[in-house]
C-alpha cells in the first residue's frame, strides 16, 4: 500500500530534515514515478531498522551505509535462493 | 516475561553504561532484520529490547526495583521487520544480486538458472488483485457501471454485462498491480457477488415474479403493469386467473449465451381485499353454486 510523505513521517517518526538526508544517502529510495514522492511498508521497516542500527547499536553514519549494502545483498541472495528452490531443478539439471 | 536483568544478562546493581553495553551486544546478535533465516531471532530480540525498554529508563528502572511495576507487557511488540519484506517475492528498490554477480557471468548449469532467475525477476509481470463487488440483482440481469474503490484510495470502473451471474469473475487487464522492467502489470479479478432481491428469482436464464392481483382481475381478467428488470412492461391477465397461474413474458429474461434472452415467469397470487368488505361478504353468501366448489378435492384427506 502506498502511502504519501506525511503519512511516511509520521508513521516512521522521522523528521523531514532528516528524511531528505536519507533519500540523499539513498538509504530509502522513494517511488518518484508520479509529481509526489511515495512510500511502501518496506521504506517504513527500513527506516526503523536504520533507527535501530543508529541509536541501539550506535552504529555512525558510514556504518548505517556499509550495513545496509551488506544486508541488500545478503536478502537478493535469500531471494535468488528462494527462487532457485522453488524452480526445484537445481539437481536435476 | 522472566526477569529483565536475567534476560540481558547483568546484576541487579549494573550501572547503566553497563546495561547499554549488555543490550547492545545481544541486540547485535539478535536482532531480526541481520538474521534473516533465524526465526527464533525475533522472539528473543523482543525480549532483550522490551527488558531494556524498561532498565534503559532510569525512572521505570526505579519503579521496577521497588516493586511499583512488574515486567509484564514490557515486550516490544512491532509488526513488520524489514526481513518480512526485504525477501518477500513482491519487488522493491533494495534489490541488490551484485552479491553473486560474478557467478552470474561464468558458463555452468548454475549460471545459467541465476541468469534466467534474474531476468525474470528483472521483467516480472505484476500480480493479480482481486476483489468482490456486490451488485443489485436488477443490475446482474440488465447490466450496469458500477466503480470500485481500492483499498489505495484508487477507483477501478467496472462494466458489469447484462446476464451476469453470482460467482462470475470479471477479468480487468493490466488494472492489477504494476510489474517490473518489461512485464506488465497484472489483471484486476472481480468476483460478482448479487444481492438477493426481495421479488425477483432467477433460475438459468428465467426469471421468477410472484405478483399479486385482486380478486376482480383475476376473475374478469385485465392488462396490469408488471415490473421487469429492464422496466415495466403491461401484461395481460386472461380471465379467470387463480393463485399459481403462471403468465409468460417472452424475452424478459437474462440474456443468454446463444445471443437471445430467457422469458420471465409471473406467478399470480390473488388477494382479497386488506379489509373486509360488507359488500363481498354479502355476495358471497348469496352466491349458492360457490358452495359447491371443492377446491380441496385433490388433497389427500
Amino acid at each position: 500500500m502506498k502511502i504519501n510523505k506525511q503519512e511516511f513521517l509520521s508513521r516512521s517518526g522521522l523528521g523531514h530534515e532528516t528524511l531528505i538526508a536519507w533519500i540523499e544517502e539513498e538509504w530509502l529510495i522513494p517511488d518518484s514515478s508520479s509529481a509526489e514522492m511515495s512510500f511502501s511498508d518496506i521504506d517504513i521497516a527500513r527506516a526503523r531498522l536504520i533507527r535501530d542500527l543508529q541509536s541501539d547499536f550506535g552504529v555512525n553514519d558510514a556504518g548505517v551505509g556499509v550495513i545496509l549494502k551488506l544486508l541488500d545483498q545478503l536478502y537478493g541472495m535469500r531471494r535468488t535462493m528462494m527462487e532457485l528452490r522453488q524452480a526445484g531443478r537445481i539437481i536435476s539439471e | 516475561m522472566r526477569d529483565p536483568y536475567e534476560i540481558l544478562g547483568v546484576a541487579r546493581t549494573a550501572s547503566a553504561e553497563d546495561l547499554q553495553k549488555a543490550y547492545r551486544k545481544l541486540a547485535k546478535k539478535l536482532h531480526p532484520d541481520l538474521n534473516p533465516g533465524n526465526a527464533e531471532a525475533e522472539e528473543k530480540f523482543k525480549e532483550i529490547a522490551g527488558a531494556y525498554d524498561l532498565l534503559g529508563d532510569v525512572e521505570k528502572r526505579k519503579r521496577f526495583d521497588s516493586g511499583e511495576i512488574d515486567a509484564a507487557g514490557a515486550e516490544r511488540s512491532r509488526q513488520g521487520y524489514y526481513r518480512d519484506y526485504a525477501s518477500a517475492e513482491q519487488e522493491h528498490p533494495y534489490a541488490d544480486n551484485s552479491g553473486f554477480a560474478d557467478f552470474m557471468e561464468s558458463d555452468d548449469a548454475f549460471a545459467e538458472l541465476l541468469r534466467r532467475s534474474a531476468r525474470a525477476q528483472a521483467n516480472r509481470r505484476g500480480h493479480d488483485l482481486e476483489f468482490r463487488l456486490p451488485i443489485e440483482f436488477i443490475e446482474s440481469i440488465a447490466g450496469a457501471n458500477k466503480r470500485l474503490t481500492l483499498p489505495d484510495g484508487n477507483t477501478l470502473d467496472v462494466t458489469i454485462p447484462p446476464g451476469i451471474v453470482a460467482g462470475q469473475v470479471l477479468r480487468l487487464r493490466g488494472k492489477g498491480a504494476p510489474g517490473s522492467g518489461q512485464g506488465g502489470s497484472g489483471d484486476a479479478l472481480i468476483e460478482i457477488e448479487i444481492r438477493p432481491d426481495r421479488s425477483f428469482t432467477r433460475q438459468g436464464d428465467d426469471i421468477y415474479l410472484e405478483l399479486p392481483v385482486s380478486l376482480p382481475e383475476a376473475v374478469l381478467g385485465g392488462r396490469i403493469k408488471v415490473q421487469t428488470p429492464t422496466g415495466a412492461v403491461t401484461m395481460a391477465v386472461p380471465k379467470g386467473s387463480n393463485t399459481g397461474t403462471i403468465l409468460r413474458l417472452k424475452g424478459k429474461g437474462a440474456p443468454n449465451q446463444a445471443g437471445g434472452n430467457g422469458d420471465q415467469f409471473v406467478k399470480l397470487k390473488v388477494m382479497l381485499p386488506k379489509v373486509p368488505n360488507p359488500e363481498l361478504e354479502a355476495f358471497v353468501s348469496g352466491w349458492e353454486s360457490g358452495r359447491a366448489y371443492n377446491p380441496r378435492e385433490e388433497v389427500a384427506s
